[in-house]
């Protein structure tokens, strides 16, 4: 048996450990409803507009209606995905330390790095299959309810997009898992890292808001969430030529789009690098749950 | 001591481990050859999972090194754990698999073809007593069941060296036999068996060689045999009185042939230093003493007290 075999064996594996959580359904049944509610409150928005709304709005409105399968396919993104890959990682190694199974699995023949590395690709791919998901159930519902639906030969780069950006939330809460060995630890170091990114991101949009201060906005670019939420919204900006209207954010330049996926790479490779340096270093710690 | 061979399926060398500053094993030493029950005796906090763990290359050395049929845990993980089976001390499995889904996932690591798997399976599961719970998900198995598939879990390989810490833990006593009686058939088709145990009397059973570990030295490492022979060359008298006083203890401590008194309400424990029958000369002291004797036993010490006093040898 090769390495690649040992490795998807331990894919194969993460996937049952993370199907067999209850609460990862329960998430990923949320942000499909999320969808859901959106399509309902525009669906009801196209049907019934409000009889004081500004004309701005209403025109666009109906810019945005060819595009819903953008905004939907968007909208779990940077909030709900973040928690779902945080979820799905936050306990991939550490509940192995803690119910004593990872004696079991490393005292087989398998190296560390085979170990990690399925476990982590076993996470990038329920985070693949999640985000399929919720792709397609957005594209579906937009083509059935608000036909035609246009640029959808886009849809491959801003699934991949999404994909991408997670890889920040979701590195970081595996580095935390294998880091700190605790999984209630990792999930609340990782939620809190994700939680505090959105918090200053905010503060600081606003102070630029107050002070037309270039810096504060570009502070904020170095935040892990601001890359993680923003590059696939980035990428369709630049597909995708949508009129500037307040339902879909209007193109954004080249440099944004490279900084956001650089951002997304140099986080994602730090906190692997952190989570392989400190599973190679360590022992393998016994069973504390 | 038994001197490390190059016939040797396990070898450890000079093995140091600390945990922060706790010496935890020092310079531990031993070896384990082809077709032995190899039984590691040590009380709680001794050392026995430190070193049980660093030879599967869970823990990293600080000194020393393991060989596990001649190849480096740490180093080639790989090769040195495809022929080994290891089963640890109150197991917990992943409680989503059914026990089926667990071995075939364990199958599956150790490169088992699919056919093989299916076969082995259901040939370990007959073994160990678990047929009618294959199929069954883990967490509604006791913790005996548990016990009996993670040796099941152990065996999936076929191993030339099979590691278990306190194996028969959590079993009843027919489980018990059976898992003893299947080690002793393990080692006789050549299959090399490490037990780490509390039970004297299972090692005592079913172990051909035995090491002793106290505060994380070997105090003892040699035939079951050896180890009975060492620690017996002290026999021991057992007496029953009415009334045991204090000037009769020290009396019997003042003989030249006592190595210790110990009392037990109104039973003694004589230890003697060398094999001499020394009941005559004991009970005419305790006449002397007015002592009135109920009974008075000379046998020699069992495993329980060779082990006992072997760590107090190596403390």
């Amino acid at each position: 048996m090769n390495a690649l075999q040992r490795v998807a064996v331990i894919v194969g594996y993460e996937w049952r450990r993370a199907l067999a959580k209850k609460w990862l359904f329960a998430l990923v049944i949320l942000a499909v409803a999320i969808q859901v509610l959106i399509f309902v409150v525009f669906n009801f928005l196209f049907t019934n507009p409000p009889p004081g709304m500004p004309p701005a709005l209403l025109e666009g409105l109906e810019q945005t209606k060819p595009f819903m399968w953008i905004v939907e396919v968007l909208t779990p993104q940077g909030f709900f995905m973040s928690l779902i890959v945080i979820m799905i990682a936050g306990g991939s190694m550490s509940e192995e330390y803690e119910h004593g199974t990872s004696d079991i699995l490393l005292s087989k023949p398998i190296t560390k790095l085979e170990y990690m590395t399925g476990k982590y690709l076993g996470g990038l791919s329920l985070l693949s299959f999640v985000a399929a998901l919720t792709t397609i159930l957005g594209v579906i519902l937009a083509i059935i309810f608000f036909s035609p639906q246009e640029s959808l030969q886009f849809l491959p780069h801003v699934y991949l997009a999404i994909v991408y950006s997670n890889l920040v939330f979701l590195s970081l809460a595996f580095m935390f898992s294998e880091v700190l060995r605790r999984t209630t630890l990792s999930y609340f170091s990782a939620i809190g890292v994700f939680i505090a990114s959105l918090v200053i991101s905010g503060v600081l949009s606003a102070v630029n808001s107050f002070t037309g201060e270039q810096l504060y906005l570009d502070v904020s670019k170095w935040l892990p969430n601001w890359g993680a939420s923003n590059f696939p919204s980035f990428v369709m900006g630049k597909l995708v030529d949508v009129p500037s209207n307040p339902f879909i954010s209007p193109a954004q330049g080249d440099s944004d789009l490279l900084l956001a996926g650089v951002f997304v790479a140099v986080y994602t490779v730090i906190f692997i690098v952190v989570a392989t340096i400190k599973l190679v270093r360590s022992d393998v710690t016994k069973k504390t749950a | 001591m038994n001197a490390l061979s190059s016939q040797s399926v396990i070898t450890v060398s000079n093995l140091t481990k600390f945990y922060g500053d706790f010496k935890a094993l020092d310079s531990v030493s031993l070896a384990v050859e082809k077709g032995w029950v190899y039984g590691y005796l040590g009380p709680n906090g001794a050392g026995k999972t430190t070193t049980i763990r660093t030879m599967l290359g869970l823990l990293k050395p600080d000194q020393g090194e393991v060989q596990i049929t001649g190849i480096n845990p740490t180093k080639d993980p790989v090769q040195a754990l495809q022929s080994l089976g290891y089963a640890p001390e109150l197991p917990t499995l992943q409680t989503f698999f059914t026990g089926e889904q667990l071995l075939d996932f364990m199958g599956k690591i150790f490169g088992l073809a699919t056919q093989a798997r299916k076969e082995r399976i259901k040939q370990l599961l007959d073994l160990v007593g678990l047929k009618e719970w294959g199929d069954k998900r883990i967490g509604n198995y006791s913790k005996g069941m548990v016990q009996r598939l993670s040796i099941a879990l152990a065996l999936i390989n076929d191993p030339v060296v099979l590691i278990m810490d306190e194996p028969t833990i959590g079993m009843d006593p027919e489980a018990t036999a059976h898992f003893r009686n299947l080690f002793t058939t393990l080692s006789k088709q050549g299959k090399t068996v490490f037990i780490s145990s509390h039970l004297l009397d299972e090692v005592q059973r079913i172990c051909t060689h035995v090491g002793m570990i106290n505060k994380g030295r070997m105090v003892f490492d040699g035939r079951i045999a050896q180890v009975l022979e060492t620690f017996t060359q002290q026999w021991v008298i057992e007496a029953e009185l009415e009334e045991v006083t204090k000037t009769m203890v020290s009396s019997l401590k003042k003989l030249d042939c006592v190595e210790d008194v110990k009392v037990d309400g109104n039973k003694l424990r004589i230890e003697l230093k060398e094999k001499k029958d020394l009941r005559g000369e004991i009970s005419s002291e305790i006449f002397k003493r007015k002592g009135v004797l109920l009974s008075l036993n000379l046998h020699k010490i069992t495993l329980e007290d060779a082990y006992l006093r072997a760590l107090k040898g190596g403390q």
